[in-house]
Order: structure tokens, then sequence, then C-alpha cells
């Protein structure tokens, strides 16, 4: 009789990893980029714990920073947790140590986006870049042409129509039409261009 | 008093009902709004999630266009006020550079705590003409409003009071809930139906478990997922009122209620006729 | 204790007096240990009773011993103590002068009740209005403006609560002042600013939870079935708002499912409480014991991250809690708890990583262990007083004087040094008690002796009994028919004079007592009242301030034994209250006069052992005037500090031990005995004789007293390959290592230490307390020689408790990384094929298997106890734990004592501990030795056992049972037992075949007259004898 969670552990025989051969360049580097305290975890699993999503994520939140400590950035970026996080902020908050657990799984959002790691939850990526390319065209976004362009988008459709969700959407526009809830036309801004190039640069420098 | 109103792309769309009932109760308070010309998106939801340096600048263009103003901004959207404040603070750190003046000498408001202030509540009281006696509700206030303290300023993060002060202030019956601040699933609903759902549906069976008639909330995303959630259902529903349409209803200011609470999908006409809150 | 020469040149004598601030344990026990070593105490406390927290309490872990029980008896001793001065309701303003002769500037609040008229009648809070929340009851209950804090309370005076009397904030009611009796109630009083002379101050003021209300944590405060841990405490307690019967807040139902949650305000860095509070873990095993001891059906939950138990026999007592007791250890750690409005239970959802989902779990109560901070006030008088603080709030002690500040002469123990448990408040105590006396050692007073029993009468004729009936307020004569009793008492033959009092402890009542004694020419007194335990002293006081040798008492307890516990009945209690008041008078028939005898004081300590513990103690000892042999094994003195070479804070333990052995060596009053060891022991407190046999000979001593502080020493560890395998350490070895070789060790790539070596296991289950601190200190130490060092440690629960959990995590910010293993799946250390070294572990954080390639192995090996405590043991008839461990006289208020007086125990011997924990024991155990050698004589007790030698049979019954190696058989070849070493308890009377043993003052004539007087109204025609 122990006090853990064993983690539905058999004693089968499985690989065993090495440790410690990656250093902590990975730590080091994230750490670096988020300001976030992932040293000094010390795997109470609060975070987890605290999660909505957790039972939705493949890589629990206090692994992901056990994970970061021993350096598997590759386990990372191709985790579904990077993408099912909703940013509630609840690991956050209620962290102990500090460590903004939310901010790291974000900021490993974004090491994944940017890298060439196929990610799990497809339509999830493909959507925070669509947004951003609605939010270059017209420097607001309507939700309308975000649906639309999103759906456009390779794999997608095939996707909702496999699962049935193109259906539900279709109702759910008739339900928020009828309702007078959907603006049919975009507003641009007049600044679009300027909002644009800071898109573009990604603008903003890290000092 | 004049502010800044940075209505935000919801405000646009889905949630056009709550930019009514912002303008009507707003006008009835003599509070001038001045929507900042030609705002631009926050970036909300999907930028903090590609890079930092953007999620920070997008909002600072409608920061540095309010503080061009001179006056402090209010935002409806708990989203929108969540990045807005993020990118001022990232910005007063100096962590960032952005192509706009920005110099945080301004305060960002989420509009619940601007009126939540006692003179507010006040003034709100006093102008109550059908006041909701008898409407039981919980309030919710999402994720994005109250969290992270360090952001948002709030301090009782896990049991905020705003929403709830102005429904009484309404005349409403307020009832403690423990999932004020429970996340309602965003905008995940988009790649992951099932995990949104689940989330929310969690919400309404607390809120009906501790009694409420109905939730008042301030977040155009969290008032789409608990009202849409409902379309499927049969029974009774749980209207999502914005807190602002329950005081447009509490101050009777313009129009008919029959006709501007038509947009919500878990109709709260019922509702308000059982309680004599509407003919 | 290394400055205290420096102290002591003052231009004049010191002040012989000590303010000690704070009526706690820690308060109570200091003042305690500083009156009985010749010395006044005025005892403050800013609380209308002493008590502290230790009051709230209901019971105690590890022995599940009621805290009130153990408690009480102290109070008792403090407020009957002539040396003592107790001034409650009182606050220390400010402090002028310099050590020796400090003015103390005092504020004593007004209490609206005089305290020399009140009775304690409660009539005042009967009558009172006004009701209010009862603050030592965590609310949880309401009481009268009017109150005592607990029926235990000293002073035992009621007072008026000026938040909450009508009369004081609205000037109107005072029916309290109508109905006082004594006309105690004066509306009127001031407070008193009053300056005191005093020559050392010390600091006991304890601590608070750190949850409030307005924190809100766990929903605390808003969901009435979210409690603390004082508030279950109060829950749990017989004296509590429910009476013991565990019953939750909301609506008095009795829980089905309780859980706790640990850590709540404690390790929590981004809360700015990165500390451990140190006691939570095992508070809550006991909460949890105690629950379901309750209540058997009822879960109880602990949610926690690492359990804590690194004290003696905790961990023991943790794995009853798990297996004996059923509680459900959760090592998960909760964010929110979540109210189901419809039962008011809470929800609290954990990942379960098994079924992989969210788990909703409801509980009927949730009690967070909340951590501790120092009481409001404290950091006021802390600048007041210009003691440095830490960034908590907590004074600070320096690692070589673990009760001094950094003002001299000003010196603190207990909960606002660090949060601690009641023995290490109690071990402080002694060590403030102890720096204190050494201070102001040269104006103690040394009275002759408390001789007045020896000299009072012996003769006395015929039988005269008198007996005096106590009404206690209402406590007795709201149940008992008391004019019925008195009337059938003055029938009875044997009874010369029979009377009522209302409180016959009364002070004002005593010269009636005395009145009536020479009035009615009475010589056998029966007092039919309350406990003798705790009154009988005094009246034996009355008894001879009238002339009457004090032993001609006996009491009857008709109060706890009868009105309290048949409230509902009081017909039979009456009758029940006369058979107990006829049985006292037939046993006063038989009572004898009886003497003490006195003895002169060798004072002189003996103290085995010279490590750290043992010359601390020693120096404690001879720095106040007293001669000590201090004896060694080894050749040369350190002990086992001599291996250490850095402690966890930085200090140097070399250093400290070159320094007190250069003191212990050129001290005048201590003759050190290197290569030495006691042969022989013999005599009782006060006066013993040994003999010392070394390399310089043989040695007869007399001493008066003895501090054991025998050591421990290190387990060599042949588990993992050490002692095989160069590249495997313990971590005493890489210290040394890190010392001695930087360049290689900065050369190190990574570095594997495993916890628990050699502890926790079946043959040695106890926590060696340090290990972990050692491993902590050593990764630091590593990761700042290199930080690519990469360090890994793997432990079972990381017991950096206390201000030590702070380099825990500075050990993670600096990168070490922290596996858990669970004890069934240990870490593996071998050679591969390759001859490298590796370790095989799984982590309990990812479920996975990990493989480390090491360059060192380093383990954290426990401690044992030394090889010669047993034969030290067996010399002095001291007991040992099953370990080997010496076992104190009592786990929580006697750590430093053994049941033999005059025997103390100090340091490793003990158990595993800290250089400043030992050197605070050694200071503490050195002045329970000293409040025996400042006597200059002593008594013997007159209630002994005593052996007629005509009928002995020399059996050897007696010798073999006493727990106190009294009874000798005599060169008359019979059994003969010194009065100075009996304690009468009774045990070999009861097992001699030959009935050849008498217990004064308990005789079989007493008893069975006693017997026979109780059983008589069952039995009437049995004759009295």
């Amino acid at each position: 009789m122990h006090d853990d969670n064993s983690g539905g552990r058999t004693d089968s025989i499985r690989p065993r990893h090495r440790i410690g051969d990656r250093g902590d360049h990975f730590l080091k580097r994230v750490e670096g980029e988020t300001g976030a305290n992932i040293s000094a975890c010390y795997q109470c699993e609060r975070c987890t714990n605290a999660c909505p999503v957790s039972a939705f994520m493949d890589v629990k939140p206090h692994q992901v920073i056990r994970y970061i400590q021993i350096g598997w950035r590759e386990r990372l970026l191709s985790c579904s947790t990077v993408w099912v996080c909703l940013s509630c902020e609840m690991c956050t908050t209620y962290c102990p140590n500090d460590v903004g657990v939310a901010e790291t799984i974000q900021h490993l959002r974004k090491m994944a986006a940017n890298s060439a790691i196929q990610p799990r939850e497809l339509q999830l990526a493909t959507f925070h870049r669509t947004f951003i390319e609605e939010l270059q065209r017209f420097g607001r976004v309507n939700e309308f042409w975000l649906m639309g362009a999103l759906n456009l988008k390779p794999g997608i459709l095939k996707d909702k129509i496999r699962t049935g969700a193109l259906k539900e959407e279709i109702e759910l526009g008739l339900t928020l039409w009828r309702r007078g809830k959907l603006k049919l036309l975009p507003h641009r801004c007049k600044a679009v261009g300027e909002i644009r190039t800071v898109v573009q640069n990604r603008n903003g420098k890290v000092r | 008093m004049r502010l800044a109103f940075y209505p935000g792309c919801s405000l646009e769309g889905m949630a056009s009902d709550y930019a009514e009932s912002i303008e009507a109760v707003f006008r009835r308070l003599q509070i001038d709004l001045v929507e900042i010309e030609d705002w631009s998106c926050c970036g909300a939801t999907a930028a903090h999630s590609l890079s930092e340096a953007m999620a920070v600048a997008l909002p600072a263009r409608n920061i540095a266009a309010a503080e061009k103003l001179g006056l402090d901004i209010v935002v409806p959207c708990a989203n929108c006020f969540n990045r807005m404040r993020f990118s001022q603070v990232m910005i007063e750190k100096g962590i960032y550079d952005v192509p706009w003046p920005v110099t945080g000498k301004i305060k960002i408001h989420d509009m619940t705590r601007l009126l939540a202030e006692d003179d507010m509540l006040e003034k709100i009281r006093a102008r109550t003409v059908r006041p909701l006696s008898g409407l039981k509700l919980v309030s919710y206030y999402g994720c994005q409003m109250v969290r992270p303290p360090r952001i948002t300023g709030y301090t009782d993060y896990e049991n905020p009071q705003t929403l709830d002060r102005l429904a009484e202030a309404a005349g409403a019956e307020v009832l403690d809930w423990s999932y004020k601040t429970t996340c309602c699933g965003a905008s995940i609903g988009i790649g992951r139906r099932d995990i949104q759902e689940a989330l929310t549906r969690k919400l309404i069976v607390k809120a009906r478990q501790a009694g409420a008639e109905a939730i008042v909330v301030s977040c155009p995303l969290c008032q789409s997922n608990l009202d849409l959630i409902q379309a499927k259902e049969s029974g009774p529903a749980t209207p999502i009122f914005y807190f602002t349409e329950l005081l447009r209803l509490a101050l009777n200011s313009g129009g008919r209620p029959q006709h501007w609470l038509r947009k919500h999908v878990a109709d709260p006409l019922p509702l308000l006729r059982e309680k004599g809150v509407i003919p | 204790m290394s400055c205290s020469p420096s102290i002591t040149h003052l231009s004049s004598p010191p002040e012989g007096k000590v303010l000690v601030v704070g009526g706690g344990i820690g308060g109570i026990q200091c003042a305690l240990d500083l009156a009985d070593a010749g010395f006044h105490v005025y005892l403050a406390d800013t609380a209308y009773t002493l008590g502290g927290v230790m009051a709230r309490l209901d019971k105690t872990f590890p022995t599940n011993d009621c805290s009130t029980c153990m408690f009480s008896p102290k109070l008792v001793q403090v407020a009957g103590h002539r040396n003592i001065e107790i001034l409650s309701n009182t606050r220390l303003l400010d402090l002028d002068g310099d050590p020796g002769r400090f003015s103390a500037r005092i504020e004593k609040r007004p209490r609206y009740i005089d305290l020399e008229k009140c009775i304690a009648c409660g009539q005042c809070a009967e009558k009172c209005p006004k009701k209010v929340p009862d603050a030592f009851n965590g609310e949880l209950s309401m009481r009268k403006a009017a109150f005592v804090t607990f029926p235990q309370a000293v002073p035992l005076k009621y007072a008026l609560d000026p938040d909450h009397c009508l009369y004081l904030t609205r000037g109107r009611c005072g029916l309290c002042k109508k109905i006082c009796p004594t006309d105690a109630v004066d509306f009127n009083q001031k407070p008193e600013i009053v300056d005191l002379s005093v020559g050392a101050v010390i600091l006991a003021s304890g601590f608070e939870l750190a949850l409030t209300r307005e924190h809100g944590e766990y929903g605390f405060g808003r969901y009435q079935n979210v409690v603390s841990s004082l508030q279950y405490e109060r829950m749990l307690s017989a004296t509590g708002p429910t009476a013991g019967h565990l019953a939750r807040p909301s609506d008095g139902k009795t829980p089905q499912k309780v859980a706790w949650i640990q850590c709540v305000l404690s390790r929590d860095a981004a809360r700015n409480r990165p500390f451990c509070s140190s006691v939570c873990c095992m508070h809550a095993a006991k909460q949890a014991v105690m629950t379901r001891s309750h209540l058997p059906e009822t879960e109880a939950v602990i949610y926690f991250m690492d359990v804590r138990a690194h004290g003696k026999g905790f961990d023991d007592y943790v794995e009853r809690a798990r297996r004996q007791h059923g509680v459900q250890y959760r090592r998960s750690m909760i964010s929110q708890v979540y109210l189901d409005p419809e039962t008011e239970n809470l929800i609290i959802e954990t990942f379960d990583h098994e079924q992989h989902r969210k788990k909703e779990e409801t509980f009927d109560l949730v009690v967070l262990s909340s951590g501790f901070q120092p009481p409001g006030s404290w950091r006021d008088l802390a600048g007041r007083l210009g003691l440095d603080l830490n960034p908590y709030g907590f004074a600070q002690a320096p690692f070589d004087e673990p009760a001094a500040t950094n003002r001299a002469g000003v010196y603190v123990c207990g909960g606002i040094e660090s949060p601690k448990d009641i023995p290490e408040t109690v071990v402080q105590a002694g060590a403030a008690a102890a720096e204190a006396s050494i201070l102001l050692s040269s104006a103690r007073s040394r009275p002759a002796a408390e001789s007045e029993a020896v000299d009072a009468p012996t003769t006395t004729g015929e039988p005269r009994v008198g007996v005096f009936v106590c009404h206690c307020g209402s406590n007795i004569s709201g149940v008992v028919d008391i004019p019925a009793i008195i009337e059938r008492l003055r029938k009875m033959p044997e009874v010369a004079w029979a009377e009522d009092f209302v409180f016959t402890c009364a002070n004002e009542t005593q010269d009636r007592l005395i009145e009536s004694i020479r009035k009615h020419d009475l010589n056998r007194i029966v007092v039919a009242a309350c406990s003798p335990k705790t009154h009988e002293p005094l009246f034996a006081e009355t008894l001879r301030r009238a002339g009457l040798n004090p032993y001609l008492i006996t009491m009857a307890n008709i109060r706890n034994q009868c009105s309290w516990v048949h409230a509902k009945k009081p017909d039979k209690a009456t009758e029940k209250a006369f058979s107990l008041a006829r049985g006292a008078v037939r046993r006063a028939l038989y009572l004898e006069p009886l003497t003490e005898q006195r003895y002169r004081v060798t004072d002189t300590a003996l103290v085995i052992g010279g490590g750290i513990s043992g010359m601390t103690a020693a120096l404690t000892v001879a720095d106040q005037g007293f001669a000590v042999h201090l004896v060694e094994k080894d050749h040369q003195l350190g002990g086992f500090a001599r291996n250490l070479t850095e402690t966890l804070e930085g200090d140097s333990p070399q250093q400290l031990i070159r320094r007190l052995e250069r003191r212990v060596l050129s001290h005048p009053m201590i003759t050190v005995y290197t290569d030495s060891e006691v042969t022989a022991h013999d005599g009782y407190v006060g006066a013993f004789t040994g003999t010392v046999q070394g390399a310089g000979g043989s040695f007869d001593l007399r001493y008066g007293a003895v501090v054991v502080a025998t050591g421990a020493q290190a387990y060599v560890p042949s588990e993992h390959l050490h002692g095989k395998d160069e590249r495997v350490l313990t971590q005493v070895e890489l210290s040394r290592r890190i010392r001695t070789d930087p360049d290689k060790i900065r050369r190190l790539s990574r570095v594997v230490m495993i916890q628990c070596v050699g502890s926790r296991n079946a043959d040695f289950p106890y926590c060696s307390r340090v290990c972990c601190s050692a491993a902590v200190k050593n990764s630091i130490a590593l990761r700042k020689a290199n930080p690519d060092i990469q360090v890994v440690v793997l432990y079972r629960d990381l017991r950096t408790f206390g201000f030590k959990e702070l380099y825990y995590l500075e050990a993670r910010r600096l990168g070490a990384l922290f596996f858990r293993y669970i004890p069934e799946h240990p870490p593996e250390v071998k050679t591969d094929g390759n001859g490298k070294l590796v370790v095989d572990f799984t982590d309990r954080s990812s479920f996975e298997d990990f493989r480390a390639e090491a360059d060192l192995v380093v383990l954290s090996a426990g401690m044992r106890p030394h090889e010669a405590s047993g034969s030290v043991a067996n010399l002095l008839k001291l007991p040992r734990t099953p370990e080997g461990f010496f076992m104190e006289a009592h786990v929580k208020l006697q750590p430093m004592e053994f049941s033999t007086p005059g025997i103390y125990l100090a340091g490793l011997a003990h158990s595993p501990r800290f250089i400043s924990e030992s050197i605070a024991m050694a200071q503490g155990a050195a002045q329970q030795a000293v409040k025996v050698l400042s006597k200059k004589e002593m008594k013997t007790s007159a209630t002994v056992a005593e052996v007629d030698p005509d009928l002995c049979a020399a059996c050897l019954a007696c010798v073999r049972v006493c727990p106190f190696g009294a009874p000798f058989i005599n060169q008359d070849g019979v059994s003969e037992i010194p009065p100075a070493k009996c304690r009468g308890c009774g045990i070999c009377p009861a097992e001699c075949p030959a009935r050849a043993i008498r217990l004064k003052h308990s005789t079989d004539e007493q008893i069975d007259a006693q017997i026979d007087a109780l059983l008589e109204a069952e039995q009437p025609r049995k004759r009295p004898r």
C-alpha cells in the first residue's frame, strides 16, 4: 500500500529511458524565453488536479514541467497538451512555486507551431493560424469569415464531415443567423496595413 | 464621466446583444463611452499561442489610441481585457518594444469592476425602476477576467464579487456557488467540441444544483458557450444574461425586452414573465 | 553559551529576576526551569489565561495523550510556584538597560474583575446577557462577554470582554456587578503601566495560524464545513463546542468522510510563505487517527506532498495511521474546494492517473492544515526591542546559540523562533532558561531547604476528624445536596466537626479552616471537594499552618468523580458523594504523621559523552558555578560532529568544536576524562556516586546529577555497492570530498543521490532527520561548483522541515533534479557491461523508468545509536527504544528527563537531530541538572515504601519489579528501600509475597477502611473494622 497514483502502471518490461544525456539546455532555453520558474517545481500535481482538461492531455501539466527539466523537447512539441490547453490559468494561479505552467505550455505551443512537427490536434493548430490570417486581412476578426476560412484549410472540412462536426456547425450557424447573431460582412480597419506589418514582423522585439 | 470604449470583435457579431445593452445602460447612467477610433483586434485567442511579441503588440495599438484621447479604457469582453492588461504589463516591465507609444498612464477597466464601485452601485440602485425581485442567479466570471491575478488585479480570484454586486443592485437574488471561475472551455470547441461541451455542460448542471434559474456573465465567449449548449436541450432553460442586460431591465433603459432579448438561445422570457419582471 | 563569559562582566550584580513573555508551553516550561533554579520569574501573557495553543489541543502525537491531562499539572505547578508571578492580560511595551539589569515596561490591561476577589463562581457569566463567538473554540461556539477562557484557566478568574461587554461598550447592563457575591466586578479598572527590574527577558510569544477568513484559501470562511486544523482540534476535544462529539458546523451531522489538505500557506513560495510549518504532517495524522477512533465508519483522507515524520517515533505513528487505522494518504495537492449546495458537502477534484480521468470526491468536512506565522503583535514588539527577524517575521537565533537573539540578555523559545512541535519547544525553553540562568547565576537565591515539612509535628492524639465539604461554586452544590451531606456527616460518631464552604480552596477560606481546626481541636482532616492531584498540596500547607502534620489530610473527590459525571441524577449523586466522604473519613482514622528526610546535595554534575551535546551541557552547568566531570570514550572531544564539514545553513561544526573544546579544557570547573568510561553508578538524585575508569586511572566520583549525551554514529551502508565500488559514497564522504578535492568535483558530470539508505526500513523504521538536508546541501554545493554537474536526488519524502525548506527550493532553482521513488520499487545501483556505474529508477511523476549513468552515487546513510549506549543504559538502568535510542520520561513534556530523577538526556542519544537542536537540548538538559545542583539540600518523599525486616524473605521480588531500581538487599540480608530513590508507585507492596512492604500514606489499613466504608451502603450488615 502506498500513497501514489501508479498511473495504471503494470510491472511488465518497459523501455528504460536514459536520463540526463540531454543536459539542461532545453530547460534553460524555455526558462529564459518564458521567465517561468520551471526548475522550482516540486511535482505536487496541483496544476494537473486543477486543470479542467487534464483528462484530454497525453502529457499532464506537471509532467510537462518534468519533461522540460529532462530535456524531452520532441515529446513535448508533439503532444496534444499544448493544443488542448485552454489558457484558463488555473495551474499558474495555484502553483505554489510560481512556475507559470500555463505560460510554459503556451510557449511550447508556439515552439510547436513554429516547428516542423506535425501537430497532434490539427484543427486547433490550424485554427490559431487562420485566426491570425483573418486578423491580418481585416484588422478585426469576423466569426463567420473565420470559420469559413478555417474550413477551407487542407484536411479540415474532410475531418469535419467524417466526424459529423460539419452538420452541427451548419445547424449552429443557422441558429445564430435566425437570432441575428451572425455578421456576414466583415469590417475592415483603416489601419489594416499597419497591423499586417506588426503580425508579419511578429513585431515587438524582445529586449 | 467619459471613458474610452474598446468593444472588441465579438460585440460586432455574436455578442451584438451585449453591445446594445451596454449602450443602453451607459446612456441611462450618463457615462460617455468614446469608442476608440478604428480599433483593431486584440489578438485573442490566437496571438499568444503563436508569438508573445505579437500578443503584446496587437492590443498596444488600441491602448495607444486611448492614451491619445487621455481617457481610461473600459473593456466589456473578458478576453480583450485580459489581453490588454497583459500587453500593458509587459510593456511596463520593459520586456517588449511596440511600434506605438504606450506610457501606461491610463487605466484599463474591466466593465464589471468599473460599475461595481460603490458610487456606481448607488447610482444603479437609485435608478432601478424594475427590480428583478425573486430572480435567482449565479454569477459566472470565467477565467480571463480574473486570472492570472497579477495581470487582472483580482485578489479575490476564487470568489470574485463584481457581478454579484451588480446583479444584486438590479434586485436579483445572487446565490453563492463554487464554479464562478471554472473554465467553460473557451474556444476549444472549434477543434474539440467534445471537450468544450463537457466543460460547459458541467457548469450548467452545477448552476442548476445551486438553485440558479439563470446565470449572469460578462464574457461573450462564456455567454455563447453556456447559451448555445442549451439549444439541444428540452425542458426549462437556464438563461445566460449579460450583466448589462440585467441592468437594462432593472433600469428600464429603452427598448422592449421582448424584442432585445430575442437573441438568446436559452429563452429568458418565460422566466422573466414568471417573476413578473415583464408582463 | 559561547559568549556568556563576556556578558557576565557587569558593573553591578545582576537582578535575579526574569521576565518570560508568553504563557504557552514554552513560557511555562521556561518559567519552571528558571524558578526551580532559584530565580524569580514574571510570567506574562497577553491573554487572560496561561495556556497558549497547547491548551486548545485535544490529543497529542505520537502517544495520543490528552493534551489537557499533560498540561494541567504544569499549569498547576506554575500557579502554585513561590518563585513565579503570573501577569495575565499583560504585554511588554519596552525594554531599557543592559543584560543583567533591564527595566521592562509592561502594561497590565484591565480585566474589570478583581483578581483577588473573584472566586470563579461563574455567576457573572450565567447572568451576562451578551453572547460572543468563542475564539478559544475557533468561533465554533458562543461564550458570554463575562467569561473564563477554559475551565482549567490559570489564573482561574473571570474577565469582562471589553469589546463586547454591554456596560463597557454602551454603559448599560451591569448585571454581573449586581450578582457578584464578592463584589469583584470593577468597571473602573484602568490600564496600568509598570516598570519591572529584570536581569533577562525570554520571549515565548508562540504562533498563530496563517490561515484567515480574508485569505479564503480553499473556501475557508466561505464554506461552513471547511475548518482550520485548530478548529478541528476543538471539534475533537471533550471540552470543545460539541463536547468531543464530531459534528460538522453547518448542520451538526456526524461526518462520514473527512479530508485534510496539507501545506495550506506552507511551502508556498508564490504566496511568500516558502517555508515548511514542520508539525502539520503529524498533526493531521493524529487528527485522522483520532477521527477514525471516534468514528470507525468515517473515512479519513489526507492530501499531501511529502509526509514529514522526521521526529522520534513519527514514521511508526504514520505507518500505524495507515495500516491500523486505515487513514488514506493521497500524494496529490489540491487547488480548490467546491461546494455541493444541496448537501453542503465539499467536492475535491483530482486527476486519477489510474482511471485516467478527473475524479470528483465528496467529503462532509475538509480540514485545512494551515501553516504558522508569528502572532499579530509580534513584529511591533520585536521592532521596539530591536530584534532581527527573518523575512517571515520569526526571531532569528544563531546556529550555536539556539535560544539567543541579537540583543544580549534577550532570549527566545518556541514557535516564535520557528514553527515547531511541543517537545522541541520544551527543549528550547530549557535552553533559553539556561542562557538566562548563566547570565544571572551570581544572583541566584539558594534557600536552605523547603524544609517546613521536616519540622512538622509528628505527634498526635486520638483521632478527631473534621470534614470540610466544598460547593465549588455551583459545580458540586448544583447537583449534590450539601446540607443533607453535612447533616449525615455530623451524625457519624467518628466525625468531630463538619462544615461547608462555597470555595474551600479560596485564599480567604484557608484562615477559616485554620480557625475551625483550632476551635474544634481537629487532628485528621477530610476535604470533600475536587482532585487531590491539584489541591491536596494547598490543604496540606493549611494543616501545616494550623500546627498539624501535613499528612493528616485526605480528600474525597466529589466533583470530578461525582457531580460532574452524575449531573442528571442528583439524588444518586448525593448518595455517592456521601459514600465518598464517609470512605475518606474512615481512611482518615488511620492516617499517620509522616516526615521527610533532608540530605545535602552534591553540587557536581557528571556528563557522559564529550561531543557537542556533552561539551555544551558541561559548559552550561560549569558556567553557573558548579563542578562537572566530563567523560568521553574516545581519545578526543567532538563526537559525531568531528566528521561534518558544514551545515545546510553554511555554519562550521569544526569551528564550533574547537571553540567548545578550548573552553571546556580551560574551564576551572570542568574535569575532562578522555579514553574513559563510567564503570559504576549508584545513589539517587542529588547524591550519586560512581566510578570512571580510563587511561588516566580509576576515579571514584560523587555527583548530584547526570547528563547522558552518548551520541550516535553514522550508519555504514552495505547497500548499493557501498564499500565495493569507490564511486559510491555517503553524503558525509561527499561533503568532505567537496572540500578536499574541489577540482575533481568540478569535473563530475552526473551525481545520483539516494535517500533513506538504512533508514525507514524494517530493521530501522525511524527517519534519520538530517539526511534530506545533507542531500540538499550537497546538491547546492555541486551545482554551485559547476552548474553543468547534473544532480539527481532519488527520495521517498523530502523532509526539509522549517526554514530548511528554503534550501530545498534553492537546490531546485539551481537545477538539481528531485525524483520520488516508492519503497516497493527502490532504485538499483549496478555497473553495466562497460564498467559504468548506473542507477535504475522509476519516476513517480511521469511513471517512466529511467537509467542514469553516474560518476558518483551518493547514499544518504542514516544514523545509528552509539554502540556504547547499551552499556550506559545498563549501568544507569535507563530504558531505550527498540532501535537503541534512550527513552525519555515523557515524549512531549519531558524530552530531556528520564523517569529516574537526577538523570537527563541530550543530543543524538535521544534521536537523530541537527547540531543546533543538540545544543538546545544539551543546554536544556544541563538546566534540568542545575535545578538539582542549585539546591543546597533535598528531601526525600514521605510517602515511600518501607520494608519490615522481620517479614522480608529476601526473595528479590521487589528488586526485580521496581522500575526505579530502589530496593536492594542490605548487609542484614533483607530488602531495604532508600527513601530518596522510592517514587511511591506502589508496585513492590503489591508484589511482595510476604506482605513485608508497606507504602506510607496508602497503607492496607487505610485502603481497607476506605473500601469498607464505601461499600457500607450496599452491605449494611458488614461492620467497619
